[in-house]
């Protein structure tokens, strides 16, 4: 029951990931205390963490699978499932909602044909409803991956939308890259 | 003296290039850590620290430099941590230090780092700032070619490593020995104390956790003198505050503002008073783990910690949230339960179980299934939850709680269910009175 | 040492005791409590012993704080009585109504502090009551209800800081989170059960013991689990001549509050179906069953002093019955005849904690007494046509096929409780007792005498062993023969040149060291 090399014998990480995976283990003071960017290195690459990859993880930096889980289960970051390919992350808390927050959340459903919580029947596109996201004076706002959209309006939304299914995505309002 | 005076922190927001080493050092960046490490010992940047009277800005208010002389003496291994977990609702000024002024940040870490003879640096970045962890971590990348970091800084002797560690989503990390707890890779769950961080912290070695824009003032202070400093806010609360403001103001935003501005003046001068339609309700002065202040008492206050505390609220974050008359109160404060619920960790049983309970007694008042005696349950549960566990967030769920109850009771009260309304309990009784009439 | 008041009684207790602990010696009986475990790390999440602190603005919780000179303590003002009614009831507002189905019932934390601190009229509306997961089964011995449980992380500790096997976790966050194994894995290391003993209520429950038996029908004796040398301190718990479970009791000595899971299931020996329950005669080449009055007179007919080969005893006798079956042996067969057990025979993997390799409880006594265990074939050798041979206890027959042949090709006597190879093959059986059924001392890996006590009824007609050996000295007109338990310790006391002073009907409670254990462990367990 407790197979460690059967649970987890499906699991591979991509070589870079795998160097990058070393490089933080090495910096890090424990191999315990280095779980968290593991984590995100696996979810980097696979989307989200699959219960293989807790096995070989738990294995790889010793520390008890259950320990694992409790991260993964604990932060509402780690996925331990496979996810849309767009997961839209509505921020409801206070500033946005005076802002209009439901206005938008309300809009993106009526667009989407979903409910809050859901994800399209293509896969492409997951809603949620998320807590505080620092953007309390540019509200209503959402994050998509490392990014956000902020200010949002109805319009906005809408070209969100269509950027997204065309492949295009709308260049996210923290978008620094043209900075350098 | 203006406002552009008072850009202690703020110099560089807005711009799009403020962020890169070049710019920084040519506006005076590094040349505090400079002054620290070649004509200062640790004790003395700790004491001028103390004297310029620095208190925390997360939200605790406690004063810096005090905090880091708790480090015992005898201490061999120091931990400092940056807490850039920034996920209280409202508060959005840490984000913008990071955007805007990384290097401000870098700075003031490497300085408490000398300061309490911490050999290893973390900055916890909240994993929803994604774009910030890079952007922060090429600022520290800058830093180490430019020799701030790393081994002999600046011929010092001195040797720091810093790490930029991302979160994953959990306001609760915010809390200094939950964000402890999460970089030792676990979760983010406060710990009992004693024993105290300063003492016994990461991996059970002294660690000191510093807010962002605390971390930020400290070049500031060591470039100018603490005095120069003081020349800001009041006795109590010197310095410089960042003000996250939202709501329907006409300029929302982080505003830099001297402590102890009065908020009438900083409402109508910086923020532009309302918008177009909207009227001034009530405003949360220091993110939403404070009790409310009505209109007519928010503009009665000044804007620092004493005065604040004696209007019956806290500074806190400075998360200013301003509440417009168009807003349902009770709708406000469901949104508010909801976010304790969810963020809570689940530790401590008054926590654990009264912040849900808290939101779903709010939730059926809004449904219209909720009766005047749960505006007394809601209070009976808050003195269940005050207090009592091991970190605040219990507090931080009761503050809004009893004081949006205690200062708008009329909107609770509307929502409850008159007793000639309430009926039979019983989905049975219901379906025997419709059938015997 | 520290002086300090509790409860407005002055005390004095030694520097840096807990405070938690303090209260208790003053109160007579703990805080309020769930989380606090003297055995486990502090966890502070229950909240319960609060405590006001004189100069201290807020309550402070009792298992976190070391007492100080000084300090002035109350455990029982309004203030912490209605802290402490407003915390139970957080942890009752999701909890199951199940006591009339939970085994916890009659022995559970959140069940008896409700009776002192609660007593509410409830003020949980049921639509808002969260639901969690019930009755899945965690491992081979552990049924897990995440509904009833508290959260005291009791049995995530113990897994983590006792075991050290970390099964067990909290997943999730706030008012979802849960207790839970890793998926795909089962709670199965050696110690599991002592999950269900320091759970405070009924979330983490025994399968072995699920819906068998009320606790409140139970009565409970102390006594010795005697499934290894290690020799835990147990409580056998029996109603209607059965027992039901066996609990660990605490000996800091020896095994703290632990057992293992392999010994408590050791209760279900007792009610084996092949129990021997009478005596039995082989007549015409079949056993049957007989008084005890036939028995003896065969007893007589077959064997005569002198005229046996081989007296085998083994390890798992108690102390008492060892000295008078090597009386016995001695006069049926000389002290070349009598022999301690077979070589190599109960014998296992030992482990750090509590499990000895050596899978009796009483091998120090043997070698205490001059009892020498031997190869199989030694004493194999010593059979043969027309040479008796008297085998008491054990299954030897069973663990040694060499001497199951030389047993089978002479006759001889069996004195046992197990209708195994042995007794089938013998001549004449009879029945004696087990280890919860009698009264007897054991000596275990660290040459401490403890005591088993006779918690439930013989089956049938079987006897106490050292009556019948006294009965069968008595018979060959040995020298009188003890008539009392508590003559025979006498003699067992004067036989081991035990200290005077040492009564041995009355041992202190954590046992008495007779002689240090060759390889004496520290007390496991911690």
């Amino acid at each position: 029951m407790n197979d460690t090399a059967a649970a987890s014998g499906a699991f591979a990480l991509s070589a870079a990931s795998l160097a990058r995976l070393d490089a933080v283990v090495a910096r890090y003071p424990t191999r315990e205390s280095a779980l968290m960017p593991a984590l995100w290195i696996v979810q980097d690459e696979q989307g989200h963490i699959p219960p293989s990859g807790v096995v070989w993880l738990a294995a790889r930096l010793q520390v008890p699978e259950a320990r694992v889980w409790e991260v993964v289960t604990f932060y509402t970051m780690y996925r331990s499932e496979p996810q849309a390919k767009y997961v839209l992350q509505v921020c409801h808390n206070i500033s946005c909602h005076i802002m209009g927050a439901r206005g938008i959340i309300g809009h993106l459903e009526e667009r989407l044909a979903i409910r809050l919580g859901q994800a399209t029947a293509d896969g492409l596109f997951q809603l949620e409803g998320v807590e505080c996201l620092g953007s309390c004076g540019s509200g209503p706002c959402l994050q998509l991956g490392r990014h956000l959209y902020e200010n949002l309006t109805p319009a906005k939304v809408d070209a969100l939308l269509d950027s997204l299914r065309r492949g295009a995505p709308l260049r996210p309002d923290t978008d620094r890259s043209l900075e350098g | 003296m203006t406002r552009d005076d008072c850009r202690i922190l703020s110099a560089r927001f807005g711009r799009s290039d403020g962020h890169r080493l070049a710019v920084y050092e040519a506006e005076g960046g590094y040349t505090a850590l400079r002054r620290a490490l070649k004509e200062m010992t640790p004790l003395a940047v700790r004491e001028e620290v103390k004297t310029a009277g620095l208190r925390g800005r997360g939200g605790a208010g406690f004063p810096t430099g005090v905090k880091w002389g708790f480090v015992p003496a005898e201490a061999q291994t120091v931990y400092f941590m940056v807490n850039a977990d920034e996920s209280e609702p409202g508060t959005f000024k840490d984000r913008w230090i990071m955007d805007y002024d990384p290097h401000a940040m870098i700075e003031g870490s490497i300085i408490a780092s000398y300061a309490v003879r911490a050999g290893l640096c973390f900055i916890y970045i909240r994993g929803e700032f994604g774009w910030l962890v890079d952007r922060v971590q090429t600022a520290v990348d800058e830093a180490y070619r430019a020799g701030y970091l790393g081994r002999n800084i600046l011929g010092s002797g001195f040797d720091l490593e810093m790490i930029v560690h991302k979160g994953a989503g959990a306001y609760i990390c915010g809390e200094e020995t939950g964000l402890i707890n999460s970089i030792e890779g676990r979760k983010g769950q406060p710990s009992i104390k004693p024993p105290f961080p300063a003492v016994q912290g990461f991996l059970k070695q002294p660690t000191i956790v510093n807010n962002v824009e605390t971390i930020a003032a400290v070049p500031p202070i060591l470039r100018e003198g603490a005095a120069a400093y003081r020349r800001f806010g009041t006795e109590k609360s010197p310095g410089t505050k960042l003000w996250s403001v939202s709501g329907p103001v006409r300029r929302p935003g982080v505003h830099e503002i001297p402590l102890g501005l009065p908020f009438r003046e900083f409402f109508a001068q910086d923020l532009g008073g309302m918008a177009d339609g909207e009227e001034l309700k009530a405003v949360i002065v220091g993110g939403s783990s404070v009790p409310i202040l009505t209109a007519d008492e928010i503009l009665a206050c000044n804007l620092d910690y004493e005065s604040l505390a004696a209007a019956g609220t806290m500074l806190g974050s400075g998360g200013m949230i301003v509440i417009p008359r168009r807003c349902d109160m009770v709708e406000l404060i469901q949104v508010l339960m909801h976010f304790y619920w969810d963020e809570s960790c689940g530790q401590c049983t008054p926590c654990r179980e009264g912040t849900g309970w808290l939101h779903r007694i709010v939730r059926r008042l809004r449904a219209g299934e909720g009766t005047i005696a749960d505006l007394d349950l809601l209070d009976k549960v808050c003195n269940g939850m005050m207090g009592l566990t091991i970190c605040p967030l219990s507090d931080a769920a009761v503050m809004p709680m009893r004081s949006f109850l205690t200062k708008f009771r009329n909107e609770f009260a509307a929502l409850a269910r008159r007793p000639e309304e309430s009926g039979p309990r019983s989905r049975w009784a219901r379906t025997t009175n419709e059938v015997i009439g | 040492m520290v002086r300090l008041t509790i409860d407005e009684q002055v005390i004095e207790v030694a520097d840096g005791t807990r405070l938690f602990d303090a209260c208790t010696q003053v109160r007579g009986e703990a805080l309020p409590h769930f989380c606090y475990h003297p055995d486990l790390s502090i966890a502070g999440v229950c909240r319960l012993c609060q405590v006001e602190i004189e100069g201290a603005p807020k309550l402070t919780i009792a298992c976190n704080t070391v007492v100080k000179d000084g300090m002035v303590v109350r455990t029982g003002s309004p203030r912490v009585q209605a802290a402490v009614t407003s915390i139970l009831e957080m942890h009752l507002i999701n909890h199951p109504v199940d006591c009339p189905i939970c085994d916890q019932a009659g022995e559970c934390g959140l069940q008896d502090q409700y009776m002192v601190y609660g007593l509410y009229e409830s003020d949980v509306a049921k639509r808002d009551k969260v639901h969690k997961r019930k009755a899945e089964p965690i491992g081979p011995y552990v049924i897990l209800d995440q509904e009833r449980c508290v959260l005291c992380s009791r049995c995530v500790r113990f897994c983590a800081e006792i075991t050290k096997t970390g099964e067990l976790g909290i997943l999730q966050r706030g008012d979802r989170a849960e207790i839970a194994v890793a998926p795909g894995r089962v709670l199965d290391n050696a110690y599991s059960l002592n999950t269900v003993d320091i759970c405070p209520v009924g979330a983490l429950t025994s399968r072995d013991f699920r819906f068998q038996k009320r606790v409140w029908l139970l009565r409970s004796t102390p006594s010795v689990c005697p499934g290894c040398a290690t020799g835990c301190n147990v409580r056998v718990d029996h109603e209607g001549g059965r027992v039901w479970r066996l609990r660990p009791r605490r000996n800091d000595e020896v095994n703290g509050p632990w057992m293992c899971d392999h010994g408590r299931m050791e209760y279900k020996h007792l009610h084996a179906a092949d129990r021997l329950t009478q005596p039995l005669v082989r007549r015409e080449g079949v056993l049957q069953p007989v008084e005890w009055r036939e028995a003896w007179a065969e007893l007589e007919r077959l064997v005569r002093p002198g005229g046996v080969a081989l007296a085998l005893a083994g390890p798992h006798q108690t102390i008492e019955e060892l000295l008078l079956f090597r009386r016995l042996g001695e006069l049926l067969g000389g002290p070349e005849a009598v022999y301690g057990g077979v070589v190599g025979t109960d014998r296992g993997e030992g482990d750090a904690l509590l499990i000895d390799g050596d899978r009796a409880p009483n091998r120090a006594a043997l070698g205490w007494l001059g009892l020498r265990e031997a190869p199989a074939d030694e004493l194999a050798a010593r059979l043969g046509p027309g040479r008796m041979a008297v085998v008491y206890g054990g299954d030897p027959a069973a663990l040694s096929p060499r001497l199951a042949s030389a047993l089978a090709g002479g006759e001889f006597i069996y004195l046992g409780t197990r209708r195994g190879a042995t007794a089938e093959a013998a001549a004449v059986a009879l029945p004696l007792s087990m280890w919860a059924e009698k009264d007897g001392l054991l000596a275990n890996r660290q040459g401490r005498l403890q005591a088993l006590r006779a918690a439930i009824a013989r089956p049938g007609t079987a006897r106490e062993d050292w009556r019948v050996l006294a009965e069968w000295l008595g018979r060959l007109g040995a020298p009188p023969p003890p008539t009392t338990l508590a003559a025979l310790r006498r003699e067992v006391a004067a036989a081991l040149e035990l200290p005077p002073g040492i009564d041995l009907n009355a041992l202190p409670a954590t046992g008495f060291v007779a002689r240090s254990g060759a390889d004496a462990p520290a007390a496991g367990g911690r």
